[in-house]
């Protein structure tokens, strides 16, 4: 009976309508206008050189200049490869964390503290502390390097060993939020398969092989999307610990955008650049959703 | 009866909101002014100084705020208050490259109005490079804090101890370096150091040396690095850093840390601002208290020493609720007077000529005697309304030749690729 509605339907259907109507409109104001905004804005001239109140048209002006700009690249470069590197490290080391603090410990708490603390740190602060572990005469790490009877390393100064060290911290701080989303997807599985399979003679790597780690599926992908995009977003750790440098060889996309705009007030070009990271999320978003409905599909 | 307690209620009313007005006319004669200042260019003088103010200003209370350590901080916090149009602030502490920037955005309130028919006398006041670098397209913009160049600080006893002479030249500066170092044999000192960081500083590491080579960023009216002078200062560094004379983690090195290592007594030579001369005589924690010297800059062997010009202006926010109170506020704190404080009290240099001859000036820094001639050919750095671009593009570039990223070609081409849209 689709298309004929009774008057009663109608009404609910307009009541529904109704109801919807207050969040349409916070998202309206909250989503769909600043995007506006910026989508208008990244086709117009807007920095410190235009006076107030004028902003000439530019047309696609600002995108040529990215697709010019060596530094765009450099910082989608960087940004592609802490995805390529943190995403996995931060999957493979919270799987660890997560299969760990579901043995049955009597004492749980300390565990679990452990897996809450790096996630429930604010952000910079980590980049902070990393930063001293790394820094060239009073960073720990450098102790360590010299009491193993090295010369000190310049951690944050050169620039392999710069992103190394900021891979370093992503990792850490990103893979306690994958070992709470992993844990509580290792919680569902049922005991009974593991008693059947400890029956049936199976060994401990065919259990996570067999078991675990098919029954795990859901989860991984759920952390994996969320962790790539926070991942395309990275900005605080490498701006805490290494401001980008040395040179741009640690700048992300969105660190340059930020300096684009804030430190540049270049809210034209900026703008042009934040519509091509969002473009980035986006395309990175829908190969994994396309991915997992494949999945889902398939007998 | 009743028209007597309407009568006996209404004088009542009236009295109470005569006392609730001459409350509120007793607030109105006190105002706040908020000025804002960075973290380097000691706040705490600046209370000090503030305070006086207040005594002889019983109506007014002063309140400071403190915002980050490297120039670049401050103005990236003050980008995003100022964009907002925020009241918050009446006077804004801001570095000498930023006059043109505030002048295009319409931060700062210009103060030719206020000035009125003294301006001129009171301009003509200020050592010159003050005078221009505030007035922007006629209108003056700010008025002088303190006055700044960078200058060679060493350690007089080391060199004195190792027959080594202040440097005149970049190359005496290596070779005595080298000396010393060898001689001391102590892993924790460094021979020189100078801003490597991205940071502001890092400007005039670059330029400093270009200035010093025959060369300038802008030749002809065209940006142009691509040039042996440019090599030449790059060189420099790289030179520095074959020898040993500066450490390893030279891109790593901002302008305070290069402060603490003198004043630890890690460091033979440094390259810096005037405030660190009172920090390393006064602090609790300094090593090295009498026993640092200060000269002008070297050049190279056969070309002009150059120097960078600093310092920090007084401007009265566009945005402020109190502009006459805020400019008198400024007046004050850009006058001969406040000057001297300063110079003995942190030794910032005076942008008044004449404070540099006062006894008691003099007698806090006896090397501000020769620190006027260097002051005054100090050069200054691009003058543009994108002034952060302009800098962050010599910075990053400068950091990555110091970090080994990028070779003097590459940082140098990449500069010229650059510079003329941030200077457009």
């Amino acid at each position: 009976m689709a298309g004929r509605l009774g008057p009663l339907e109608r009404g609910e259907r307009l009541l529904g309508f109704a109801m919807l109507t207050p969040a349409a409109l916070l998202l309206g104001l909250v989503v769909v206008y600043p995007v506006w905004r910026l989508l208008v804005s990244s086709f117009h001239q807007l920095d410190q050189g235009t006076r107030a109140g004028t902003a000439p048209f530019v047309g696609f002006e600002n995108y040529a200049y990215a697709f010019a700009d060596d530094r765009f690249w450099g910082a989608t470069l960087n940004t592609l490869l802490f995805v390529v590197i943190t995403v996995p490290g931060a999957v493979v080391v919270g799987l660890g964390l997560a299969l760990l603090a579901n043995l049955p410990f009597r004492v749980k708490w300390p565990v679990r503290l452990g897996l809450l603390l790096p996630w429930a740190l604010p952000v910079v602060f980590a980049g902070l502390i990393f930063r001293w572990f790394f820094e060239y005469r009073q960073g720990i790490v450098n102790d360590v390097v010299v009491a193993l009877g090295f010369e000190p390393l310049q951690w944050l100064s050169r620039p392999g060993l710069a992103f190394f060290a900021v891979c370093l911290a992503i990792v850490w701080k990103t893979s306690s939020f994958v070992a709470l989303v992993l844990l509580a997807g290792l919680q569902t599985i049922p005991r009974e398969l593991y008693e059947a399979a400890e029956v049936d003679g199976a060994t401990r790597w065919q259990r996570f092989w067999r078991i675990t780690l098919p029954l795990l599926r859901p989860a991984i992908v759920v952390a994996l999307i969320f962790r790539t995009i926070t991942a395309i977003q990275t900005f605080d750790i490498p701006y805490a610990m290494t401001g980008g440098g040395p040179g741009d060889s640690t700048e992300t996309l969105a660190m340059y955008i930020h300096k684009t705009t804030i430190d540049f007030l270049d809210f034209g070009y900026g703008s042009a650049l934040a519509v091509l990271m969002f473009a980035l999320s986006a395309v990175a978003t829908s190969v994994y959703l396309r991915h997992t409905r494949r999945r889902e599909d398939a007998p | 009866m009743a028209n007597r307690r309407i009568a006996s209620r209404l004088v009542g009313t009236v009295s109470a909101l005569a006392v609730a007005l001459a409350a509120g006319a007793a607030l109105a004669q006190q105002t706040t002014l908020r000025i804002f200042t960075g973290g380097q260019q000691r706040p705490d003088v600046m209370r000090q100084i503030v305070d006086v103010y207040q005594q002889r200003n019983p109506g007014v209370k002063v309140e400071i705020e403190v915002g980050g350590a490297t120039s670049e901080q401050q103005q990236q916090y003050l980008n995003t208050v100022l964009s907002a149009k925020d009241t918050a602030l009446d006077v804004v502490l801001i570095d000498v490259i930023r006059p043109a920037q505030w002048a295009t955005q319409g931060w700062a309130e210009p103060l030719d109005g206020y000035l009125g028919a003294e301006r001129d006398a009171v301009m003509a006041r200020y050592l010159p490079a003050y005078r221009e670098a505030n007035v922007v397209d006629g209108k003056v913009m700010a008025l002088p804090y303190f006055a700044d160049a960078q200058f060679l600080y060493y350690r007089k006893d080391l060199l004195a101890k190792h027959g080594v002479e202040p440097p005149a030249n970049w190359e005496a500066l290596i070779e005595g370096a080298r000396k010393v170092l060898a001689a001391e044999g102590n892993a924790n000192l460094a021979g020189f150091q100078t801003a490597g960081a991205p940071i502001e500083g890092t400007v005039c590491t670059f330029l400093v040396p270009l200035w010093g080579a025959g060369g300038a960023l802008v030749e002809g009216g065209r940006v142009n690095v691509a040039t042996p002078a440019a090599q030449r200062a790059l060189k420099l560094w790289s030179d520095m850093r074959a020898a040993n004379v500066t450490p390893p983690n030279l891109a790593e090195i901002v302008t305070d840390r290069i402060r603490l290592n003198l004043q630890a007594g890690n460091l033979l030579y440094a390259m810096n601002w005037g405030y660190v001369w009172n920090r390393v005589e006064n602090d609790a924690d300094s090593q090295v208290k009498g026993r640092i010297g200060v000269v002008p800059l070297p050049g190279f062997v056969g070309g002009q020493p150059a120097t960078c010009i600093g310092g920090w202006q007084l401007a009265v926010s566009a945005f402020s609720k109190s502009k006459e109170e805020a400019v008198k506020l400024v007046r004050f704190l850009s006058s001969p007077e406040v000057s001297k404080m300063q110079a003995i009290f942190a030794s910032h240099l005076p942008v008044f000529p004449e404070v540099y001859d006062d006894a008691e000036v003099l007698k806090a820094n006896p090397w501000f005697k020769d620190a006027l001639p260097v002051v005054k050919t100090a050069r200054s750095r691009p003058v543009s309304p994108r002034y952060p671009e302009v800098s962050d593009i010599i910075r990053t570039n400068v950091n990555a030749f110091l970090a080994g990223t990028k070779t003097a070609e590459q940082a140098l081409g990449d500069m010229n690729g650059r510079l003329p849209r941030a200077m457009r």
